[in-house]
């Protein structure tokens, strides 16, 4: 009795249940990705408008320098960022994204070359540059639209010098750039220290730490870079071909130099980089004693022993 | 035989309404593993009491247990150590109820965190054979038993307290009420002590020996038909500036919330209690205070864990028969922040917030055979599930355990056996068992705590496997006459997979000066045994001797002595009770701790040799208690205190109590 009075009111409820199916964006009349500023309209020198939202997600989480941006050839727009608002000494990551003028749209396919730093020590009358990656490259196969290099300044600016900033952008054919800009290079904080260099037989590299700021209590993968310094030191400092191992040694100086154990050495990469593993046992300054040895393994550098028995030639990370 | 023991328990309550009584006595182990201190009692109880009274300290009460000692770090919250077994390997429970200490350091052993006032009695089971809701106890499990007013009783009992200790100016101030109606009871009371700095033998200050203390509680109970009791407990407890002379900081607070709720159900020969508890417990550590700080640290820890338990215990013609299950969840989490001077501050956890599920099913059975003789045997099944629930902990302690997992499963058990026959004047009982416990969060999953016994740092080991022993006792008891008895008690335990710190040279010290590094790993086995030898005579009315001698061995694998065992000690006394008053003259020492843990950063203790008097007089309404300890002013430390700090020195004390 009771079950035959019941179906037909479960069905109605069902019936009704689907008919009246609602959703918050039923009112929502365009469904297309709307980027500010830029309108998708089948450019072929840009991508796809999943592609560009990534681009602009992505620059939504770094800071434009506007002092290394311009604009090419009256088109086309080259924007510098970085992920901080200024510069600092040691490894800074820099990206380029170029967009033409008329419409915003973002291109995929853009040359910048000879990233060109330069110190003018004013009191000296001496110039130099510091290191540099080769070039730029797609962040990664998401990103074509964003170019990716790095600059690690060697100083801050301040009253002994300044740095101006070269480039070359080739945007679709079309020629200009960056011409000796003004940029200020300020210290890194108390307790960091990402760029440190050696000589061997006259000639001088440079071991840059990649930005270590998303070290954790834990594991941690080192990458590295080793410059020389070039002959003509006004020229930017490229990657070494000559190759080396460099040993790692972290540890605590305000921990009676505590350290941890299983960590891995830099050794060269295919790209070019030198990777290691680094493990942290707390938050804290960590000082990475660095020993570069050649392929033979005889120590060229570091290695030696302070008067606290450890390697003067080290990185400071604070995490 | 047991009622008898339980029944004079509380002054104000009459047998046949206390709230705990019958169901206690039903599961009590037997004679020769089964010790208990009184906290409150009357005068004329000759059971085992602190000669402080209630104004004794917890760590007082417990020091008169039988296979108890007491490590001290400072003046308060002492670590009892059962059958010469530390922390790990004994379950404390209060009424039942899990708790867990909270610092790394063991500085707040979970006696800390209830006061005399709380409290009825402690028991100790001995051993393998716990109380039910003990899990992990290989040495022995204690309970604190709750001090609960019961129905029936006295309808207004008021209790005043007060006491002063001259060396280090100990004051103890005590209050509680007690109502007791047909269906109801309440009970509630406050204490507070407060303690300086005390003078060892020959009168120089123990600087950072001070503590304070204060701690609230109330009991309700509600009798819902004639059958059905509902319980309720709460107390708060707090010690503020408590110093640690053996450690290099203090604590600033130590605070716990305990609370529970129970049903009672009573039958005519059974009764059934389920009870749902939760306590939190918050540490923080101090060291603003020590000069010469070289870097200053900020370390807490959390506690908390909420569980409940339903016993069943009944007696069926000659069984007294019980049956436990128990479950309960507990979370700890510790850390440590180090401030270098300038520098950016250094952090770690140290507790990487384990939440550990456990549950846990306990039978046992007494069986009262013909001829006085008696068999009991009891088992417990126990399972559990750990989980590291604070990632920057896992990844840390992942860099030396690359393979392990944030997940971890224990199974653990226990069964013990005991059997006692009389043959004339003499007792015999023999008990067996085995049992295995999981290891705890700090041998599993401690990071870099500084042991300052051995100035190691300890880093917990995730791949521990169980520990596990076997236990064989005996007691022989010679009852000459009424007079005089005469009891040797021995026990030994033989580990397999013991669990120890062990040198790991490879890994560089955290703490400034310390040693090197340790990590927790089990050793393949290791034995523990001890043995005493007591006395009682009652040479005429008012004359009694009491005479103690004891010992104890442990060893590792290798035969090496293991650290932390008593050497040869002897207590004697001589108690003389004329009308209302009694007094006693006590003597007590312990031999040149011949084997120590040299291998384990031990280093020998002397021996000593100390003389006690007390007295007491009873007025009624009031109790007065006087004693002076250390009488000849000897400046002496035991093997059980931490890196040799010195006892105190002569103290002379005065206590009052008032009873309505």
């Amino acid at each position: 009795m009771y079950k035959r009075n019941f179906f037909p009111f479960v069905v109605a409820v069902l019936l009704g249940t689907a008919t009246t199916s609602c959703n918050s964006n039923d009112d929502v009349e365009n469904q297309a990705i709307e980027i500010p500023g830029i309108t998708i309209d089948g450019d072929v020198d840009c991508c796809s408008a999943e592609e560009a939202l990534q681009v602009y997600k992505f620059l939504q989480t770094v800071y434009i320098i506007p002092e290394l941006s311009t604009v090419v050839d009256g088109k086309y727009n080259v924007f510098a960022y970085a992920k901080s608002a200024s510069f600092h000494t040691g490894y800074n990551e820099l990206y380029f994204v170029a967009t033409k003028k008329s419409n915003g749209n973002y291109i995929k396919n853009f040359d910048i070359t000879n990233l060109s730093p330069l110190m003018l020590m004013t009191k000296m009358g001496m110039r130099h540059s510091t290191p540099v990656s080769s070039g730029v490259a797609s962040f990664n196969d998401n990103y074509l639209a964003v170019k990716k290099g790095w600059v690690a300044f060697l100083m801050n600016s301040g009253d002994s010098g300044s740095w101006t900033f070269s480039y070359d952008a080739n945007v679709l054919g079309a020629t200009g750039g960056v011409e000796e800009s003004d940029i200020v290079v300020g210290p890194l904080p108390e307790g960091q220290s990402w760029l440190k260099s050696f000589k061997k037989d006259n000639t001088t590299f440079y071991l840059t730490l990649k930005d270590p700021s998303a070290w954790q209590t834990g594991t941690n993968t080192v990458e590295a870079f080793v410059s020389v310094k070039s002959d003509d030191s006004t020229q930017p400092y490229q990657l070494a071909s000559e190759q080396f191992v460099i040993d790692i040694d972290p540890r605590m100086p305000d921990m009676g130099n505590h350290t941890s154990p299983d960590n891995v050495g830099l050794t060269p990469q295919a790209d070019g980089t030198y990777q290691g593993t680094v493990n942290l046992t707390m938050t804290g300054l960590w000082r990475i004693h660095l020993t570069v040895r050649d392929q033979k393994g005889n120590i060229l550098a570091g290695g030696d022993d302070l008067s606290d028995g450890y390697s003067s030639l080290y990185w400071d990370v604070t995490i | 035989m047991f009622f008898p023991f339980f029944l004079t328990i509380l002054p104000f309550a009459p047998a046949d309404s206390l709230p705990f009584a019958p169901a206690d006595s039903l599961i009590a182990g037997d004679e020769h593993s089964l010790d208990e201190v009184v906290v409150v009692s009357i005068p004329s109880d000759r059971r085992k009491r602190s000669a402080k009274g209630q104004v004794a300290t917890i760590d007082e009460h417990l020091s008169e247990l039988s296979h108890v000692n007491l490590i001290r770090r400072g003046s308060y919250a002492w670590e009892p150590v059962v059958n010469n077994m530390q922390t790990e390997r004994v379950a404390t429970t209060i009424d039942g109820m899990k708790i867990f200490y909270a610092c790394t350091d063991k500085m707040d052993p979970v006696t800390s965190y209830v006061e005399s006032g709380n409290l009825q009695s402690i028991s100790l089971n001995s051993g393998l054979d716990g109380n039910p809701q003990a899990t992990g106890n290989i040495g022995g499990s204690l309970d604190l038993r709750l001090r609960k007013a019961g129905f029936d009783g006295d309808p207004f009992h008021l209790t005043l307290s007060a006491g002063h200790e001259w060396n280090g100016h100990v004051q103890v101030y005590g209050a509680d009420a007690a109502v007791s109606r047909q269906t109801l009871y309440a009970n509630a009371g406050l204490f507070y002590r407060h303690a300086g700095d005390y003078k060892t033998g020959g009168g120089e200050r123990l600087p950072f020996s001070q503590f304070q203390k204060v701690n609230a509680f109330t009991n309700l109970g509600v009798k819902l038909t004639h059958d059905d009791i509902l319980e309720g407990t709460f107390i708060f407890d707090r010690a503020t500036d408590v110093g640690y002379p053996a450690l290099n900081m203090d604590v600033a607070k130590a605070q716990a919330l305990i609370s529970s709720l129970s049903f009672r159900h009573q039958f005519r020969h059974a009764a059934w209690e389920t009870k749902a508890y939760y306590n939190h417990i918050t540490h923080e550590m101090d060291d603003t205070q020590r000069p010469d700080v070289q870097i200053h640290m900020d370390m807490s820890g959390k506690s908390w864990t909420a569980g409940g338990y339903s016993l069943f215990t009944a007696s069926v013609r000659q069984h007294d028969l019980s049956v436990n299950g128990d479950v309960y969840y507990n979370r700890l989490f510790a850390d440590m922040t180090m401030y270098p001077g300038g520098a950016a501050p250094m952090y770690m956890v140290t507790w990487p917030d384990v939440g550990t599920l456990n549950a846990g099913l306990a039978v046992r059975d007494k069986i009262w055979l013909t001829g006085g003789r008696s068999f009991s045997v009891s088992a417990k099944m126990a399972w559990q599930h750990q989980k590291l629930n604070n990632e920057e902990g896992f990844k840390a302690l992942k860099v030396f355990f690359p393979q392990m997992g944030d997940t971890y499963h224990q199974t653990t058990g226990r069964i013990a056996a005991s059997y006692s026959h009389p043959l004339g004047p003499v007792l015999l009982a023999v008990g067996g068992g085995w049992g295995s416990r999981a290891p705890t969060v700090t041998e599993a999953y401690g990071y870099y705590l500084n042991n300052t016994f051995d100035q190691y740092d300890y880093i917990g080991n995730p791949h521990l496997k169980n520990e596990s022993a076997v236990e064989l006792n005996t007691q022989v008891r010679w009852q000459a006459g009424k007079e005089l008895t005469i009891t040797l008690d021995a026990n030994a335990f033989f580990f397999s997979n013991y669990i120890i710190g062990q040198f790991e040279t490879r890994l560089s010290p955290m703490t400034v000066d310390a040693e090197g590094v340790k990590v927790y790993g089990n050793i393949n086995h290791a034995t523990i045994a001890n043995f005493s030898l007591k006395g009682e005579w009652q040479l005429t009315d008012w004359l009694r001797w009491n005479g103690s001698l004891s010992y104890a061995l442990g060893r590792d694998a290798d035969s090496d002595p293991l650290p932390l065992i008593a050497p040869w000690a002897y207590a004697t006394d001589l108690v003389v009770s004329v009308g209302k008053w009694q007094g006693r003259v006590e003597l007590k020492g312990n031999a040149r701790q011949q084997k120590y843990g040299r291998k384990y950063g031990e280093t020998q203790a002397r021996p000593w040799a100390v003389c006690n008097l007390n007295a007491q007089y009873v007025f009624a309404p009031f109790t007065l208690r006087a004693g002076i300890e250390n009488v000849f002013d000897k400046r002496y430390a035991t093997y059980a205190d931490w890196n040799h700090i010195p006892q105190k020195g002569r103290n002379i004390y005065l206590n009052l109590t008032l009873d309505l």
